[in-house]
Protein backbone atom coordinates (compact mmCIF):
# COMPACT_ATOMS: atom_id res chain seq x y z
CA UNK A 1 0.00 0.00 0.00
CA UNK A 2 1.38 3.41 -0.96
CA UNK A 3 1.74 5.83 1.96
CA UNK A 4 0.61 9.43 1.79
CA UNK A 5 3.05 11.65 3.68
CA UNK A 6 2.82 15.21 4.98
CA UNK A 7 6.01 17.18 5.69
CA UNK A 8 5.62 20.26 7.90
CA UNK A 9 8.61 22.58 8.18
CA UNK A 10 9.04 26.30 7.60
CA UNK A 11 12.34 25.63 5.78
CA UNK A 12 11.88 24.69 2.12
CA UNK A 13 15.40 23.24 2.09
CA UNK A 14 14.60 20.98 5.03
CA UNK A 15 11.39 19.82 3.35
CA UNK A 16 13.44 18.99 0.24
CA UNK A 17 15.91 16.96 2.33
CA UNK A 18 13.08 14.98 3.94
CA UNK A 19 11.40 14.32 0.57
CA UNK A 20 14.72 13.13 -0.87
CA UNK A 21 15.16 10.75 2.06
CA UNK A 22 11.60 9.45 1.66
CA UNK A 23 12.26 8.62 -1.98
CA UNK A 24 15.45 6.79 -1.00
CA UNK A 25 13.81 4.93 1.88
CA UNK A 26 12.31 2.14 -0.18
CA UNK A 27 8.78 3.07 0.94
CA UNK A 28 5.95 2.85 -1.57
CA UNK A 29 4.96 6.51 -1.64
CA UNK A 30 1.59 7.90 -2.68
CA UNK A 31 1.07 11.64 -2.37
CA UNK A 32 3.73 13.74 -0.65
CA UNK A 33 2.23 16.95 0.75
CA UNK A 34 4.15 19.94 2.11
CA UNK A 35 3.15 22.62 4.62
CA UNK A 36 5.22 25.52 5.92
CA UNK A 37 3.40 25.87 9.25
CA UNK A 38 0.85 24.16 11.46
CA UNK A 39 -2.19 25.95 10.03
CA UNK A 40 -1.31 24.86 6.50
CA UNK A 41 -0.78 21.33 7.78
CA UNK A 42 -4.25 21.23 9.35
CA UNK A 43 -5.78 22.32 6.03
CA UNK A 44 -3.93 19.51 4.21
CA UNK A 45 -5.09 16.99 6.82
CA UNK A 46 -8.67 18.26 6.55
CA UNK A 47 -8.75 17.75 2.78
CA UNK A 48 -6.59 14.65 2.29
CA UNK A 49 -5.86 11.23 3.77
CA UNK A 50 -2.36 11.16 5.28
CA UNK A 51 -0.62 8.08 6.76
CA UNK A 52 2.57 9.65 8.12
CA UNK A 53 3.58 13.19 9.05
CA UNK A 54 7.06 14.57 9.72
CA UNK A 55 6.77 17.74 11.78
CA UNK A 56 9.20 20.45 12.88
CA UNK A 57 8.61 22.11 16.27
CA UNK A 58 9.74 25.71 15.82
CA UNK A 59 7.45 27.18 13.16
CA UNK A 60 5.54 30.44 12.75
CA UNK A 61 1.73 30.77 12.94
CA UNK A 62 1.10 27.40 14.64
CA UNK A 63 4.09 25.54 16.07
CA UNK A 64 4.69 21.79 15.97
CA UNK A 65 3.65 21.06 19.57
CA UNK A 66 0.30 22.82 19.16
CA UNK A 67 -0.17 21.13 15.78
CA UNK A 68 0.36 17.67 17.32
CA UNK A 69 -2.17 18.50 20.05
CA UNK A 70 -4.75 19.52 17.41
CA UNK A 71 -4.04 16.33 15.42
CA UNK A 72 -4.46 14.12 18.50
CA UNK A 73 -7.69 15.89 19.54
CA UNK A 74 -9.37 15.23 16.17
CA UNK A 75 -10.82 11.67 16.04
CA UNK A 76 -10.11 11.50 12.29
CA UNK A 77 -6.39 12.14 12.72
CA UNK A 78 -5.77 11.03 16.32
CA UNK A 79 -3.92 7.85 15.27
CA UNK A 80 -1.71 9.47 12.63
CA UNK A 81 1.92 8.27 12.72
CA UNK A 82 4.10 11.29 13.53
CA UNK A 83 7.85 11.84 13.53
CA UNK A 84 9.07 15.11 15.01
CA UNK A 85 12.18 16.33 13.17
CA UNK A 86 13.62 19.18 15.16
CA UNK A 87 16.70 20.99 16.38
CA UNK A 88 15.23 20.91 19.89
CA UNK A 89 17.87 19.76 22.39
CA UNK A 90 16.10 20.25 25.72
CA UNK A 91 15.48 16.82 27.29
CA UNK A 92 12.51 18.31 29.11
CA UNK A 93 10.82 19.45 25.92
CA UNK A 94 11.72 16.26 23.99
CA UNK A 95 10.18 14.09 26.72
CA UNK A 96 7.04 16.24 26.69
CA UNK A 97 6.72 15.80 22.93
CA UNK A 98 7.36 12.04 23.08
CA UNK A 99 4.51 11.67 25.62
CA UNK A 100 2.19 12.66 22.78
CA UNK A 101 2.97 9.35 21.06
CA UNK A 102 5.46 10.57 18.46
CA UNK A 103 8.95 9.53 17.40
CA UNK A 104 11.75 12.09 17.58
CA UNK A 105 14.64 12.69 15.15
CA UNK A 106 17.16 15.33 16.09
CA UNK A 107 18.63 17.77 13.55
CA UNK A 108 21.22 17.43 12.16
CA UNK A 109 20.50 13.88 11.05
CA UNK A 110 22.04 11.52 8.57
CA UNK A 111 19.75 10.18 5.84
CA UNK A 112 20.16 6.74 7.45
CA UNK A 113 18.89 8.00 10.81
CA UNK A 114 15.78 9.55 9.30
CA UNK A 115 15.17 6.50 7.12
CA UNK A 116 15.34 4.17 10.15
CA UNK A 117 12.82 6.34 12.00
CA UNK A 118 10.47 6.36 8.99
CA UNK A 119 10.67 2.58 8.64
CA UNK A 120 10.01 2.11 12.38
CA UNK A 121 7.09 4.54 12.39
CA UNK A 122 5.45 2.94 9.36
CA UNK A 123 6.28 -0.67 10.28
CA UNK A 124 7.76 -1.25 6.83
CA UNK A 125 10.34 -4.06 6.72
CA UNK A 126 13.79 -2.85 5.74
CA UNK A 127 14.61 -5.22 2.87
CA UNK A 128 18.09 -3.80 2.35
CA UNK A 129 18.93 -4.45 5.99
CA UNK A 130 17.66 -8.02 5.71
CA UNK A 131 19.77 -8.71 2.62
CA UNK A 132 22.94 -6.88 3.69
CA UNK A 133 22.90 -7.67 7.41
CA UNK A 134 23.24 -4.01 8.36
CA UNK A 135 22.75 -0.60 6.81
CA UNK A 136 25.34 1.03 9.03
CA UNK A 137 28.06 0.69 6.42
CA UNK A 138 25.89 1.89 3.56
CA UNK A 139 25.09 5.42 2.62
CA UNK A 140 22.82 7.42 0.39
CA UNK A 141 24.10 9.39 -2.53
CA UNK A 142 22.58 12.80 -2.05
CA UNK B 1 36.73 34.37 24.69
CA UNK B 2 35.22 31.39 26.50
CA UNK B 3 37.24 28.40 25.24
CA UNK B 4 34.82 25.81 26.62
CA UNK B 5 31.91 27.35 24.73
CA UNK B 6 34.10 27.74 21.64
CA UNK B 7 34.79 23.99 21.65
CA UNK B 8 31.07 23.22 21.95
CA UNK B 9 30.39 25.72 19.16
CA UNK B 10 32.93 24.02 16.91
CA UNK B 11 31.47 20.56 17.61
CA UNK B 12 27.90 21.68 16.90
CA UNK B 13 28.90 23.45 13.68
CA UNK B 14 31.19 20.68 12.38
CA UNK B 15 28.50 18.04 12.94
CA UNK B 16 25.91 20.15 11.12
CA UNK B 17 28.13 20.76 8.08
CA UNK B 18 29.10 17.08 7.94
CA UNK B 19 25.67 15.51 8.36
CA UNK B 20 23.49 17.94 6.42
CA UNK B 21 25.97 19.52 4.01
CA UNK B 22 28.27 16.56 3.36
CA UNK B 23 31.21 18.94 3.83
CA UNK B 24 34.25 18.04 5.86
CA UNK B 25 35.49 20.76 8.19
CA UNK B 26 39.10 21.64 8.85
CA UNK B 27 40.52 23.69 11.70
CA UNK B 28 43.56 24.96 9.81
CA UNK B 29 42.64 27.60 7.24
CA UNK B 30 44.88 28.46 4.30
CA UNK B 31 45.15 32.15 3.22
CA UNK B 32 42.59 31.63 0.44
CA UNK B 33 40.03 30.41 2.95
CA UNK B 34 40.96 32.94 5.61
CA UNK B 35 40.44 36.02 3.42
CA UNK B 36 37.59 34.74 1.24
CA UNK B 37 34.73 37.23 0.73
CA UNK B 38 31.51 36.62 2.64
CA UNK B 39 28.63 34.97 0.69
CA UNK B 40 25.88 35.29 3.24
CA UNK B 41 25.00 35.85 6.89
CA UNK B 42 22.25 34.42 9.08
CA UNK B 43 21.50 34.85 12.76
CA UNK B 44 19.21 33.30 15.34
CA UNK B 45 18.17 35.07 18.55
CA UNK B 46 17.38 32.94 21.59
CA UNK B 47 15.80 33.48 24.98
CA UNK B 48 15.71 31.25 28.06
CA UNK B 49 18.13 30.68 30.96
CA UNK B 50 20.39 33.04 28.99
CA UNK B 51 19.77 35.28 26.00
CA UNK B 52 21.76 36.11 22.94
CA UNK B 53 22.37 35.65 19.24
CA UNK B 54 24.19 33.09 17.13
CA UNK B 55 25.61 34.35 13.83
CA UNK B 56 26.77 32.22 10.89
CA UNK B 57 28.83 33.77 8.09
CA UNK B 58 29.72 31.68 5.04
CA UNK B 59 32.54 32.80 2.73
CA UNK B 60 34.38 31.75 -0.41
CA UNK B 61 31.53 30.20 -2.39
CA UNK B 62 30.51 27.78 0.38
CA UNK B 63 26.84 28.83 0.47
CA UNK B 64 25.73 27.67 -3.03
CA UNK B 65 27.68 24.41 -2.69
CA UNK B 66 26.28 23.75 0.77
CA UNK B 67 22.71 24.43 -0.39
CA UNK B 68 23.10 22.14 -3.42
CA UNK B 69 24.56 19.39 -1.21
CA UNK B 70 21.74 19.70 1.31
CA UNK B 71 19.12 19.41 -1.43
CA UNK B 72 20.94 16.71 -3.39
CA UNK B 73 21.20 18.89 -6.51
CA UNK B 74 24.10 19.40 -8.90
CA UNK B 75 23.31 23.01 -9.87
CA UNK B 76 23.39 25.94 -7.44
CA UNK B 77 19.86 26.50 -6.10
CA UNK B 78 18.15 29.91 -6.19
CA UNK B 79 19.15 32.78 -3.89
CA UNK B 80 15.96 32.23 -1.88
CA UNK B 81 16.90 28.61 -1.25
CA UNK B 82 20.44 29.64 -0.31
CA UNK B 83 19.03 32.10 2.23
CA UNK B 84 16.76 29.36 3.56
CA UNK B 85 19.71 26.97 3.83
CA UNK B 86 22.00 29.30 5.78
CA UNK B 87 19.09 30.18 8.10
CA UNK B 88 18.41 26.51 8.78
CA UNK B 89 22.11 25.86 9.39
CA UNK B 90 22.20 28.72 11.93
CA UNK B 91 19.05 27.36 13.58
CA UNK B 92 20.47 23.84 13.90
CA UNK B 93 23.87 24.96 15.22
CA UNK B 94 22.14 27.20 17.78
CA UNK B 95 19.78 24.43 18.91
CA UNK B 96 22.68 22.04 19.38
CA UNK B 97 24.85 24.56 21.21
CA UNK B 98 22.35 25.74 23.84
CA UNK B 99 22.58 22.68 26.16
CA UNK B 100 26.30 23.49 26.52
CA UNK B 101 25.36 26.90 27.93
CA UNK B 102 22.73 25.92 30.47
CA UNK B 103 22.34 22.13 30.63
CA UNK B 104 20.18 19.60 28.81
CA UNK B 105 17.07 20.09 30.96
CA UNK B 106 16.70 23.82 30.29
CA UNK B 107 14.19 25.08 27.76
CA UNK B 108 15.03 27.84 25.29
CA UNK B 109 12.94 29.71 22.76
CA UNK B 110 14.57 30.26 19.38
CA UNK B 111 13.34 33.03 17.06
CA UNK B 112 13.09 32.26 13.35
CA UNK B 113 16.44 32.75 11.56
CA UNK B 114 17.16 36.13 9.99
CA UNK B 115 19.30 36.33 6.85
CA UNK B 116 21.35 39.41 6.17
CA UNK B 117 23.25 40.84 3.20
CA UNK B 118 26.97 40.03 3.10
CA UNK B 119 27.79 43.72 3.79
CA UNK B 120 26.29 43.27 7.27
CA UNK B 121 28.89 40.64 8.07
CA UNK B 122 30.76 42.88 10.49
CA UNK B 123 29.54 43.73 14.01
CA UNK B 124 26.26 41.81 14.01
CA UNK B 125 25.56 42.87 17.59
CA UNK B 126 26.76 46.43 17.97
CA UNK B 127 28.88 47.09 21.02
CA UNK B 128 29.27 43.48 22.11
CA UNK B 129 32.29 41.24 21.77
CA UNK B 130 31.45 37.64 20.97
CA UNK B 131 31.42 35.23 23.90
CA UNK B 132 32.87 32.63 21.54
CA UNK B 133 33.93 32.57 17.89
CA UNK B 134 35.16 29.77 15.65
CA UNK B 135 36.34 29.58 12.05
CA UNK B 136 35.91 26.37 10.11
CA UNK B 137 37.55 25.62 6.76
CA UNK B 138 35.06 24.23 4.22
CA UNK B 139 36.26 23.41 0.70
CA UNK B 140 37.63 26.67 -0.82
CA UNK B 141 36.02 28.87 1.79
CA UNK B 142 35.08 29.01 5.45
CA UNK B 143 32.34 29.39 8.01
CA UNK B 144 32.56 31.90 10.86
CA UNK B 145 30.33 31.10 13.82
CA UNK B 146 29.92 33.76 16.50
CA UNK B 147 28.00 33.57 19.76
CA UNK B 148 26.89 36.77 21.48
CA UNK B 149 25.35 36.69 24.95
CA UNK B 150 23.27 39.60 26.20
CA UNK B 151 22.68 37.84 29.53
CA UNK B 152 24.49 34.89 31.08
CA UNK B 153 22.79 31.82 32.63
CA UNK B 154 23.43 33.13 36.16
CA UNK B 155 21.78 36.46 35.41
CA UNK B 156 18.56 34.87 34.17
CA UNK B 157 18.02 32.38 36.99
Amino acid sequence: MALNVLIVDDSAVMRAIVIKTLHLSGLALGQVYEAKDGEEALRVLDENWVDLSLIDINMPVLNGVDLIDRIRQNPETADLSIIVVSTESSETRIENVQRKGVAFVHKPFTPETLREAILRATGVIDERKDSEGSISGGSFDF
Amino acid sequence: MNEKIAKALYRAAALTFEELGFMFPSQDLDPLQKFAPVDGVASVDFQGPCEGRLVVRLAGGVLPVLTANMMGELEAPSENMQNDAIGEIANIICGNLLPSLAGVKQVFHLDPPTTRPARDAVAPVTGLAPEAEVQIGLEEGRADILLFLTSSPGQQQ
